[in-house]
């Protein structure tokens, strides 16, 4: 900067040259007088001279207006008490002295203080000057106070912090009205299918052909109705259990091999042995233990879902470095998404028809391992039908961002 | 009370779809049922209805691609929308039904709108 200085002046000492005051310099070279009331009129930046041990030397109007020091309050003091406290002690003016030296300027923003303490934030230049041997004779410095732009910056980014916070909010509202609207609309088709087996009752026995075959048969459709209703109440029960304890996972010590395979067994008691094969490696691991046996009933709920009576369901856990490995394997149809993004809310595989549930299992499993801080990821097998869900654990839950 | 009319009920919930066939056909009316709008078209090819009684959101081929096709066929066989979607209104001015009836319902009012979109009298106030 002030070298950029020594490059105007000629210039502005020609304007000089037409106002009072006079230039006794022949070749309007710029003399000190001269040079020091134009520094002396600048009052948006402090412009000051040090010397080579760090002391004030000059004073502008910039300088007492930004700084609050009156000359004689100033010159010959150190520049460290333009520092704060921390800076000071850490050796920053001295540091700032050196590398202008080194590399030929020195310019930063930092917090600067004033006479009467309070803080500004400041934009400085510091420049070594040295005489035409290259002695160094000192330094210029030129500060600008940005507090207010600062300031202003800090509004705008504090802004645009809320506006982000808004839209996310608006997102998660607009989800939760297609959430529900979704949910609803499910509950409405078992519950009409009921309500006209009931019609259907009551039409008979006004007419009086209400036979008994008649009668089971339309208690059998009902009953198909309510147990449908039962199966999405308890996938929204889910749903509502995960928003509730959202932040609270009760983590402890499990071996993940036990837990899964109580989980296997628990199916084969249902019914259906030989139907789920398991190789589980013992992995002892911090998990919340409740949630994640949800997360393997609901891959294996899934994997059974798609497979035929013949098909067998491989479930095989492994240790890794840094946590465990889950994967459920079908030998079903495979994936077919169509963009549809099977971990979302409702979100069914293009080639799903035939559905019970709603879709929200795979996608409370996703919110479970997401919490845990893990990964849950779907592919086709490479070789042969059927599809391959994989659950990474860390090792203990990590923080991970919300959603 | 036979001979009122051929009535085509698409729907992809078995158990609603079975019942009204059956409360319609007690009714009097020929009832045969589809799954979704491709089985309806294969029906409507070899069995003339009056009425469609459509579900909007079905596997396979939903109403809006149903109405579509029956367009490109020449069709025009009355629509009468049985869904538990929202803003039915609105799909039946698109789809230029004869009009909605909102899952869940109480039969009455399908058997009102079926009458209606039907082109029949209701039995029920016609005293002359």
């Amino acid at each position: 900067m002030a070298i950029h200085q020594e490059a105007r002046a000629p210039r502005a000492t020609r304007q000089a040259a037409r106002s009072p005051i006079r230039s006794p310099d022949p070749d309007h070279r710029p003399d000190e007088h001269t040079f020091q009331l134009l520094v002396d009129a600048v009052v948006d930046y402090a412009i000051y001279l040090i010397s080579p041990d760090g002391r004030v030397q000059s004073w502008n109007r910039g300088a007492e207006r930004i700084k609050g020091y009156r000359a004689d309050q100033i010159i010959g003091q150190p520049i460290s008490v333009f520092y704060t406290p921390e800076d000071a002690a850490a050796g920053r003016p001295a540091h700032n002295l050196r590398a202008a030296i080194e590399h030929g300027h020195f310019t930063e923003q930092a917090w600067r203080v004033r006479k009467d303490g309070t803080r500004f934030w400041a934009d400085i230049v510091l420049t070594p000057l040295r005489d035409e041997q290259g002695a160094l004779t000192g330094f210029a410095k030129v500060t600008r106070d940005l507090t207010e732009r600062r300031a202003s910056e800090e509004h705008e980014r504090q802004l645009a912090v809320e506006r982000e916070a808004r839209s996310a909010a608006e997102g998660a509202l607009r989800a939760r009205e297609r959430f529900l609207s979704i949910a609803s609309h499910e509950l409405r088709t078992p519950v009409a299918s009921l309500q006209l087996a009931i019609d259907a009752i009551l039409i008979r026995r006004e007419r009086g052909t209400l036979d008994t075959q008649r009668l089971d048969d339309l208690l059998h459709r009902m009953e198909r109705a309510t147990a449908r209703m039962r199966t999405l109440l308890g996938e929204l029960l889910d749903v509502s259990r995960l928003s509730d304890g959202e932040r609270n996972l009760e983590v402890e010590q499990v071996e993940l091999a036990e837990l899964v395979g109580d989980v296997a067994d628990r199916f084969a008691e249902v019914g259906r042995p030989g139907r789920i094969a398991t190789r589980l490696e013992p992995v002892a691991i911090d998990v919340d233990a409740s949630r994640i046996d949800q997360v393997v009933c609901n891959l294996i709920e899934n994997a059974l879902k798609y497979s035929s009576d013949a098909d067998t369901v491989d479930i095989t856990l492994s240790k890794t470095d840094d946590g465990a490995v889950i994967e459920v394997t079908d030998a079903g149809r495979g994936l077919d998404m169509g963009g549809v993004d099977l971990f979302q809310p409702f979100g069914r595989g293009a080639n799903v028809n035939d559905t019970q549930g709603m879709g929200l299992g795979l996608f409370i499993a996703h919110q479970i391992v997401h919490r845990h801080g893990g990964t849950i990821t779907a592919a086709n097998r490479a070789t042969g039908a059927g599809a391959t869900f994989r659950v990474f654990l860390p090792q203990r839950p990590t923080p991970q961002s919300a959603g | 009370m036979t001979g009122r009319g051929r009535i085509l009920v698409v729907d992809d919930d078995a158990t609603l779809r079975e019942t009204l066939a059956e409360i319609l056909s007690e009714d009097g009316f020929e009832v045969r049922g589809a799954r979704n709008g491709q089985e309806a078209l294969e029906q409507l090819e070899e069995w003339r209805a009056d009425l469609v009684v459509l579900d909007l959101m079905m596997p396979v081929m939903d109403a809006d691609a149903f109405s579509a096709a029956q367009q490109k066929a020449g069709r025009a066989i009355p629509m009468l929308i049985v869904s538990a979607a929202p803003h039915l209104l609105e799909a039946a001015d698109r789809l230029g039904a004869v009009g909605v009836v909102a899952k869940p319902f109480r039969i009455h009012e399908l058997r009102e709108q079926v009458t209606r979109g039907l082109g029949l009298r209701q039995s029920s106030d016609s005293p002359e």
